[in-house]
C-alpha cells in the first residue's frame, strides 16, 4: 500500500538493514529472524479489506472496478457463494482454501491451498443450486492471485457472499471474515435508502471491525442517488458508525477503463474510493508496520547493548569484575527461570488457555441450549411437515450467529490473554536487561520512551493475537453455511393424505401424526446441534492450541535471546577481567566505539 | 357435483350463523362483514419489501397514477382502491368516524390532503375511483416490509397477515420481489399460514418487480429478468408459496399506461440526435441531465423524463422510435406496455385467480368462520364448524386447490411428469379445458373432449394401479373428477 510519505518506509528499511548488519557483525544470528520478519512486513504490509453487503448490491462489480479487471463473476441472477480472497501475485493463479485436517496433529494449522485452474473460479465462486455443491464441500474460500497495481502494495480484497437479511448464515460468515480484517467496505445501492436489516448488520459489523467505508453503487442508474447518499449518511451518523460514504458507478468505471476516459473515471467515483482505501486503511497499516519494525530494531539494540555494557563496566573498573560477574550469574538464573515452564508468563499462558478452553466450551453449550429451547418451542407450535424447510434455514442462521458470538468471545479473551502474557514477560525481562545495564550510567533510556515502547508492544501483542487467530481459525462457520443438515430428514410424511382427502374425523389421527413428527424434528435438531458443536469445539480447541503454541514459541525465543545476550556478556566480562591494563585500555576504546554505534542505531530507530 | 353453488352454500351458512348462534354476540358485526364481502369484487393486495415498486405496479394495473411514488419510502398507510361511480377519498382513523378527505390531481398525480390526520392514527384510506382496471378487483396498496420505521412495517404486516381476531384482508396477494430474500419467504409463509389447505401457494403470485433494474438498465434487461423469474419459480421454497413468478418493469408499465404526447415528442427528440450523441447522453443519469446542451430540453424537464421512464425506459423508448418500431404516442405506449410484462401479469391473475374468484372469496369467508368458531365457541358453533368443514371437504374447487397445494409443497410423490400433469389438470395453469389439458388454445370442443377422455382413462388406471403411491392415488381420484367435469362441460357446449 502506498504511504503518503514513502520516505518513512525507506528510512525504516534502512534502519532494519543496519540492525541486520550489526547482528552479523556481533555474531548474533539468533536475533536475525525477528528483524527479517519485520523487514518482510515492511516490504509487503498485508492489509485485508473485506467487502460485505446484501446480495445483488454489486459487491463483485465493485471489486472488479477496483482491480480494473473482470475477476469476480458478475451475473444478473446468480450470487457469489463463497468468500474470494484477491491478492497480488506476479502470475495469475487460483487456489481453493480448505482447513488442513492433517496439519492439526503436528504443527500449526493453516489453510490448505489447493491449486485450481483459473477457468474454474467462476463455477467455484458462484452460488450453486441447492443439492449441488460443485465439489467445494468444506471449502473455506477461493484465493485468486493476480498482478494488479492496486493490490501490489499488499492490499487483499475479500469479496463475500451477499447477506440475505440479517440473521442469515451468510451474514455470520461475512462477520467472521470482518472480525479479522483491518477494514470493512459496506456496499449498498442507490435504489433506496438503507433498510432496517442493512443497518442492523452494519452496526454489528462495526463492532467487529472499527474501520468502515460505506459505498453506494449503481449511481449511473438512479436519478435520486444524491438524496439516497444523504439519507444513508444520516442513518450512519444516527447509528454511531463513523466512516466515509462514497458513491460509485461500476458501469461507468468499466467504460472508463476500456476507453481510457479520465473524466468518466472521475465520474465513476472509483478514484475517490481508491484514495480512501489507500489513505484511511493503507496508511494506518503502514504506520503500524513502521512502528513495529523500529521497535524491533530498538529491542535488538538493547540486547547488543547489554552484551557490551557489562564488558565495558569491567574494563573501566577491574575492581568491579567480581560484582559484575556475580550479577550476571544472578541474571542467568533469572533468565533460565524465564525460559522454564515455572515462569509467571508461562503459567499465565497455560492456565489462561485452560480456562479459556473450558469457558468457551461452556459458552457454546449455553448458547446451543438456548437454541434448542427456542427450536423446541417453535416446533411445538407448528407442524414440522409445513415448517421444516424454514426451520432448517432458521436453525442454520441461528446456529451460525451463536457460533459467531462464541468466536468473538474467544477472540476477545485470547487477545486479552496474549496482552497479559506479554506484560508478564516484559516486566520480568525488562528487569533483566536493566540490571545488566546498571554498571553503565550512560545507558539510560528516557522514561517516556519506555512508556511508548510498552504501548507499542501492547498493541503488538493484540495485533499478534489477531494475526494468529486469522491463521488458526478453522472457519467452522463456513461448515454450517455451506453444509446442510446432511442425513437428517423427517421420516415419510403420511399426513399429506389427510389433507388431500380432507375427511372429517381425521383430526385425532392428524394430531397423533403431528406429535410424532414434532418429536422427530426435535431429535433432528438435537442431532444437528451435536454435530455442529463437535466441529466448533474442535475448531476452537485447535485455535487456542495454536495460539498457545505460537505465544509460547514467541516468548521462549525472546527468553533464549536474552540468555544468549547474558552468556555473551558473561563471557566478555570474564575475558575482560583476565586482560592486562594495556589490553584493557585498547579494548575499552573498541567497546566504547561499538556501544556508540549501537546506541546511535537505537536513537535512529527511535526518531 | 352438488346442486347449490359454492357461493350459495357459503352465504347460507354465514347467514345462519349470524342469525343463529352468533346473533347478538360481539362476533355478529364481523360475520356480517364477511357476508357483505361475498358480493364484493375480489380483494387483491400488493405487498413486498420497501421500495419494491408496489405503488408503481398498482398504478400500472389501474392505468392511472393514483398511488404516490417517490425515491424515499412513501406509502405509509394501507390504501384501498375500488371502482365506483364517483371520485371519493375517505380516511378510516383507528378511533373515531370515517372522514372524507380533499384531494386534487397535479401533473396527473393524485394528491391527498390528510387534513391534519397523523398517518399513524389512520387505519386505512379508501379511494373510490371509476377505472376500468378496478372493475373486477379491489386493489390494496401496503407499506413496505423491512422499513426503517418499525411501525410502518408492522402496519403492512397487520394488514396482510390475519390473526385470530382479524380477518384475512385480502383474498389474493401479489408479492413483489426484487431478488429472493430470506424476509420474503418468511412473509409469504406467514401469509399462507391459515387453517384451510395450509401452507397455501394457491392465493399468492410473485412479481419480480423493477425488472429493468435487474440487468442494470441494459437493453436486454427484460430478457435477463425473464430468465431470473423462470429460475426463481423453480426454487422449492418459492414453489410451495406462490403460484407463479412474473417479471414486471413497473415503471415502464405505469408510464406506458399514462403516456402523454409531450413525452413522446421528447423521446422522439432524443431519437433524432445522432447515435454518438445519444450514447453520450444516455451514459448515466447525471449525464442525461447535464450533457448535450445542444438538445433543447431543459434540466427540469430532463429530470421529469427520468422520473417517468428511468434510464432504461428512455434507452428502450428512444431506440424503438429511432428504429421506427413506434411512430406515435399510442404506438409507443403499446410497445412499452407489451415489453413491461404487466400484460402477462394480468393474464396470470386472470387465469389463476379471477376466474376462480368465488372459490377465493368463499375461502376467505370460511377461514373467518373457522377462526370465529375456534376462538369464540358458543352453543351451536360446533355445528357451524362441522358444516364449514363439510363444505371445505366436499366442494370440488377446494379439493383441487388442496391437491395443487399438496403437489407444490412436495407432499405427493410420484413420477415428475405425472405430478406435472396432475397439477395442470386440477387447474394449476388455468381453468379452461384447453389450459387444463395443455392443448392448443384453438382446438375445438370435440378435440378437447376426445383428449379429456383419453386423459380420464389414464388417470383411472393410475388411481386403481397397486403400483401408484398412496397419496398420488388419493390425488388421482380428485384429478379424475376434474376430468369428468371437463368431459361434462365440453358435452354441454353447443358445437
Amino acid at each position: 500500500m502506498t504511504v503518503t510519505a514513502p520516505g518513512v518506509v525507506d528510512e525504516t528499511t534502512a534502519v532494519v538493514d543496519l540492525g541486520l548488519r550489526a547482528c552479523a557483525a556481533y555474531g548474533r544470528e539468533d536475533l536475525v529472524p525477528r528483524l527479517q520478519r519485520a523487514r518482510a512486513r515492511l516490504a509487503d504490509p498485508e492489509v485485508q479489506v473485506v467487502v460485505v453487503g446484501e446480495f445483488k448490491k454489486g459487491k463483485s462489480s465493485l471489486v472488479n472496478g477496483l482491480l480494473g479487471a473482470r475477476v469476480c463473476p458478475v451475473d444478473d441472477d446468480i450470487a457469489t457463494g463463497v468468500p474470494t480472497h484477491l491478492r497480488h501475485a506476479p502470475e495469475p493463479h487460483a487456489s481453493l482454501l480448505r482447513p488442513d485436517p492433517a496439519g492439526a496433529a503436528d504443527g500449526v494449522r493453516r489453510l490448505l491451498r489447493e491449486p485450481v485452474p483459473l477457468e474454474r473460479v467462476r463455477d467455484l465462486v458462484q452460488e450453486q443450486p441447492a443439492g449441488r455443491d460443485g465439489g467445494r464441500a468444506g471449502v473455506h474460500g477461493v484465493e485468486v492471485g493476480l498482478p494488479s497495481p492496486v493490490l501490489a502494495g499488499g492490499l487483499v480484497l475479500i469479496d463475500t457472499p451477499g447477506v440475505g437479511g440479517l440473521g442469515s448464515a451468510h451474514a455470520a460468515a461475512a462477520l467472521a471474515e470482518a472480525s479479522t480484517a483491518q477494514a470493512l467496505v459496506f456496499v449498498t445501492d442507490a435504489s433506496q435508502e438503507l433498510t432496517r436489516a442493512e443497518l442492523d448488520f452494519l452496526e454489528q459489523a462495526h463492532r467487529m471491525c472499527s474501520t468502515v467505508v460505506c459505498v453506494i453503487t449503481k449511481i449511473d442508474l438512479y436519478p435520486a442517488w444524491r438524496r439516497v447518499a444523504e439519507l444513508t449518511r444520516n442513518h450512519l451518523v444516527a447509528a454511531g458508525v463513523d466512516g466515509p460514504v462514497l458513491a460509485v458507478s461500476s458501469t461507468l468505471r468499466e467504460l472508463a477503463a476500456s476507453s481510457g476516459d479520465d473524466e468518466l473515471d472521475r465520474e465513476s467515483g472509483y478514484a475517490d474510493l481508491r484514495q480512501v482505501l489507500v489513505r484511511t486503511v493503507g496508511d494506518d497499516a503502514a504506520r503500524y508496520v513502521v512502528g513495529e519494525a523500529r521497535a524491533e530494531v530498538r529491542a535488538v539494540c538493547d540486547q547488543l547493548d547489554a552484551q557490551f555494557s557489562a564488558e565495558r563496566a569491567v574494563l573501566a573498573d577491574p575492581e568491579q569484575a567480581r560484582a559484575v560477574v556475580e550479577e550476571l550469574n544472578a541474571v542467568r538464573t533469572r533468565v533460565q527461570e524465564l525460559k522454564s515452564a515455572a515462569s509467571r508468563w508461562s503459567r499465565t499462558l497455560g492456565d489462561g488457555i485452560g480456562d479459556l478452553n473450558s469457558d468457551i466450551d461452556h459458552d457454546l453449550r449455553r448458547r446451543f441450549r438456548e437454541v434448542l429451547a427456542e427450536a423446541t418451542a417453535a416446533i411445538e407450535e407448528s407442524d414440522p411437515m409445513d415448517t421444516w424447510t424454514e426451520m432448517e434455514k432458521w436453525l442454520q442462521a441461528r446456529v451460525s450467529h451463536e457460533m459467531l458470538g462464541n468466536f468473538s468471545e474467544l477472540r476477545t479473551r485470547a487477545t486479552r490473554l496474549s496482552e497479559v502474557v506479554g506484560e508478564h514477560f516484559r516486566s520480568a525481562s525488562g528487569d533483566v536487561l536493566q540490571r545488566v545495564a546498571i554498571g553503565d550510567p550512560r545507558s539510560t533510556i528516557a522514561g517516556e520512551e519506555i512508556e511508548h515502547s510498552i504501548d507499542l508492544e501492547r498493541l503488538g501483542a493484540r495485533k499478534q493475537a489477531m494475526t494468529m487467530l486469522r491463521a488458526a481459525y478453522g472457519g467452522s462457520i463456513m461448515f454450517v453455511v455451506l453444509g446442510s443438515m446432511v442425513g437428517i430428514t423427517l421420516g415419510p410424511i403420511v399426513g399429506g393424505i389427510a389433507l388431500v382427502m380432507g375427511h372429517k374425523g381425521l383430526r385425532t389421527e392428524k394430531q397423533r401424526q403431528r406429535e410424532a413428527r414434532q418429536r422427530q424434528a426435535v431429535a433432528a435438531v438435537r442431532q444437528y446441534l451435536d454435530q455442529v458443536s463437535f466441529v466448533m469445539t474442535k475448531d476452537s480447541r485447535d485455535t487456542l492450541r495454536d495460539v498457545q503454541r505460537q505465544l509460547r514459541d514467541h516468548y521462549t525465543a525472546l527468553a533464549e535471546q536474552l540468555e544468549r545476550s547474558n552468556a555473551e556478556a558473561l563471557r566478555a566480562a570474564t575475558e575482560a577481567s583476565n586482560r592486562d591494563a594495556e589490553q584493557r585500555r585498547k579494548r575499552l576504546v573498541d567497546v566504547d566505539a561499538e556501544l556508540g554505534r549501537i546506541r546511535a542505531l537505537g536513537k535512529r530507530a527511535s526518531a | 357435483m352438488t346442486g347449490l353453488s359454492l357461493l350459495d352454500r357459503t352465504r347460507d351458512l354465514v347467514q345462519r350463523s349470524v342469525a343463529g348462534p352468533y346473533a347478538g354476540t360481539d362476533q355478529q358485526g364481523r360475520l356480517e362483514g364477511v357476508l357483505a364481502r361475498l358480493d364484493e369484487p375480489l380483494r387483491v393486495a400488493i405487498a413486498g419489501r420497501v421500495k419494491a415498486g408496489k405503488s408503481t405496479l398498482l398504478n400500472a394495473l389501474v392505468g392511472d397514477r393514483l398511488a404516490p411514488t417517490d425515491a424515499g419510502e412513501c406509502t405509509r398507510i394501507v390504501t384501498w382502491y375500488a371502482d365506483g361511480h364517483t371520485y371519493d377519498v375517505r380516511a378510516e382513523p383507528r378511533a373515531g368516524a370515517t372522514r372524507q378527505l380533499r384531494f386534487e390531481r397535479r401533473n396527473g398525480v393524485l394528491e391527498i390532503d390528510l387534513d391534519g390526520l397523523d398517518p399513524d392514527q389512520v387505519e386505512r384510506l379508501r379511494v373510490t375511483w371509476p377505472a376500468q382496471g378496478l372493475r373486477h378487483t379491489i386493489l390494496i396498496d401496503t407499506p413496505g416490509i423491512g422499513s426503517l420505521s418499525a411501525q410502518t412495517s408492522q402496519r403492512a404486516w397487520d394488514a396482510l397477515v390475519p390473526g385470530d381476531d382479524t380477518d384475512q384482508v385480502a383474498d389474493v396477494v401479489i408479492y413483489l420481489l426484487r431478488h429472493l430474500h430470506a424476509g420474503d419467504v418468511d412473509f409469504l409463509r406467514a401469509f399462507g399460514e391459515t387453517g384451510i389447505a395450509q401452507p397455501s401457494p394457491i392465493n399468492a403470485i410473485a412479481v419480480l418487480s423493477r425488472a429493468d433494474e435487474i440487468g442494470a438498465g441494459r437493453l436486454d434487461a427484460l430478457a435477463s429478468a425473464r430468465r431470473v423469474a423462470a429460475r426463481v419459480a423453480t426454487e422449492p421454497d418459492v414453489r410451495r408459496l406462490v403460484q407463479d413468478v412474473v417479471p414486471v418493469a413497473g415503471l415502464l408499465a405505469e408510464t406506458a399506461a399514462t403516456l402523454t404526447q409531450a413525452e413522446f415528442d421528447q423521446i422522439a427528440g432524443i431519437a433524432a440526435l445522432d447515435k454518438v450523441t445519444t450514447d453520450r447522453l444516455l451514459l448515466s443519469v447525471d449525464r442525461f441531465v447535464t450533457s448535450v446542451p445542444e438538445w433543447e430540453l431543459g434540466a427540469e424537464d430532463r429530470r421529469r423524463l427520468l422520473d417517468r421512464f428511468g434510464l432504461f425506459g428512455i434507452r428502450l423508448a428512444s431506440t424503438m422510435v429511432r428504429h421506427r418500431v413506434a411512430t406515435g404516442a399510442p404506438d409507443l405506449a403499446t410497445e412499452l406496455l407489451g415489453r413491461s410484462g404487466v400484460q402477462e401479469l394480468r393474464a396470470s391473475l386472470d387465469t389463476l385467480f379471477l376466474r376462480r374468484h368465488e372459490v377465493f372469496k368463499c375461502r376467505s369467508a370460511l377461514l373467518t368462520l373457522d377462526a370465529v368458531t375456534r376462538t369464540r365457541p358458543v352453543p351451536g358453533s360446533e355445528e357451524v364448524a362441522a358444516e364449514a368443514e363439510q363444505i371445505v371437504a366436499s366442494v370440488h374447487g377446494f379439493r383441487e386447490l388442496r391437491v395443487l397445494a399438496a403437489i407444490r409443497a412436495g407432499w405427493i410423490t410420484g413420477r415428475p411428469d405425472a405430478l406435472e400433469e396432475a397439477e395442470r389438470l386440477v387447474g394449476g395453469r388455468g381453468t379452461t379445458p384447453a389450459e387444463r389439458l395443455g392443448a392448443d388454445p384453438a382446438a375445438d370442443d370435440a378435440a378437447l373432449r376426445a383428449e379429456a377422455l383419453v386423459v380420464l382413462e389414464r388417470w383411472q388406471r393410475r388411481a386403481e394401479s397397486p403400483m401408484t403411491p398412496h397419496q398420488l392415488g388419493a390425488a388421482a381420484r380428485i384429478v379424475i373428477q376434474s376430468c369428468e367435469g371437463m368431459v361434462a362441460e365440453l358435452s354441454d357446449w353447443p358445437s
